[in-house]
């Protein structure tokens, strides 16, 4: 990220921050519908993680630290729209999928609900580190940084997850074993 | 060993499915957004080139110390000796808030708040080895998201942000690690009083910007 455009926003350059904001403002909605699951919780979040950013950008001490920094005002704005969607669950819809894109490398559209089901299941702190770790493919370290925990914590937030995510997945495989022996 | 790792592949392969979509709208929408959506003051304004020599230091420290010795001595219970006078019991009795000297975004901070149900009485210094001041507290609330926030009012300051005579506020919120953040008054317009002050600070626009403390403070909210 350019240090100077960050810079330059944090002094009030609007210009500068329609640079820096339309430069993650995709990235962002993506994080944050993997996060939600959800495309107008993610649509809220992403709004609300920007806009934390203009008004917080001049407390940022270290410029250099801006997209550690964003993605922390990013996940918090997750936390606040998911507490919505556990108000709102029963008017939650599917994310609608590209089954062209998926048909390779997942088995089947069962794997796939499974995993739906199984990361819906899981708090919005891990599946966080599920999408920083296998989405943005952050460093664990890194993870820790941006959610302000230790990195145990992060290790173990994202052990956590893929257990439960294989449990769902197992879940699905059970009764097939069970019918063919 | 194999299936751990084909359940990370099966994980990663679904969280990178392509759904592709623009946040163009999000961003206009945030874009028309800014010039109603003022920026929020930096804590410090960068550190200065004239840092404060030792001697000045050690007064400050001294004065700290005389300050929350002064209101120490204050709340001693006073006897009237053998058969004195009773004590006139005060509801709601005045009862410690904050106390403690820890460390709140880089900067050095010595509170001491004792509180009479929102009316708080005490000081808070505040150095950041440059600009620095001191606040006697006047009032506090807490936030239905159960954040503690101490106001008010600068002086003795060096502070481009905490002018003297400007109201200011420590938000505190309990956890592990305790976090907080420090908050300036907007002069324009100016808060009529210290609690219409720190009921413009809101959980949801706090959250982002606190910082774990470190060192000691006692909380008693």
């Amino acid at each position: 990220m350019d240090v100077d455009l960050v810079e330059r926003a944090q002094r009030g350059d609007k210009l500068a921050f329609s640079l820096l904001a339309g430069a993650i403002a995709d990235r962002f909605l993506a994080v944050a519908r993997r996060i939600l699951r959800d495309q107008d919780l993610a649509e809220d979040a992403t709004q609300q993680a920007l806009l934390a950013i203009w008004q917080n950008l001049p407390q940022l001490r270290d410029p250099g630290r801006f997209e550690a920094w964003s993605y922390r005002l990013l996940v918090h704005a997750c936390y606040t729209e998911g507490r919505k969607e556990r108000r709102w669950i029963p008017n939650l819809r599917l994310l609608p999928v590209e089954e062209s894109a998926a048909t390779d490398d997942l088995s089947s559209v069962v794997d796939r609900e499974q995993l739906e089901r199984g990361f819906r299941r899981l708090s919005i702190d891990h599946r966080a580190v599920v999408v920083l770790y296998h989405y943005l493919d952050k460093p664990l370290d890194e993870i820790a940084s941006i959610l302000e925990i230790p990195v145990g914590t992060a290790h173990s937030r994202l052990h956590h997850a893929m257990r439960g995510l294989r449990a769902a997945l197992e879940a699905d495989l059970r009764p097939t074993a069970r019918e063919a022996s | 060993m194999s299936q751990e790792r084909d359940v990370t592949r099966l994980v990663r392969s679904w969280i990178r499915e392509d759904q592709h979509e623009s946040a163009d709208r999000i961003l206009g929408m945030v874009l028309d957004r800014l010039d109603t959506t003022p920026q929020r003051r930096s804590w410090w304004p960068g550190r200065r080139s004239n840092r404060m020599n030792t001697y000045a230091k050690l007064i400050v420290a001294a004065a700290a110390v005389l300050v929350v010795a002064f209101a120490g001595f204050q709340l001693l219970p006073r006897s009237g000796g053998v058969g004195g006078e009773p004590t006139i019991a005060q509801s709601p009795s005045p009862t410690l808030l904050a106390s403690g000297n820890f460390h709140l975004k880089g900067a050095a901070v010595e509170l001491d708040a004792t509180r009479d149900g929102s009316d708080v009485t005490g000081v808070m210094t505040v150095d950041d080895s440059g600009p620095h001041f001191t606040a006697d507290l006047e009032c506090t609330r807490t936030t239905p998201g159960g954040m503690i926030i101490i106001g008010g009012v600068a002086r003795d300051s060096t502070s481009d942000y905490a002018p003297d005579g400007t109201r200011v506020a420590i938000t505190l919120k309990p956890g592990s690690p305790m976090t907080g953040t420090f908050h300036f008054e907007n002069p324009d317009p100016p808060a009529a009083t210290c609690l219409e002050f720190i009921e413009s600070v809101t959980d949801a626009m706090q959250a982002p910007v606190q910082d774990p403390i470190e060192g000691n403070i006692e909380l008693r909210p």
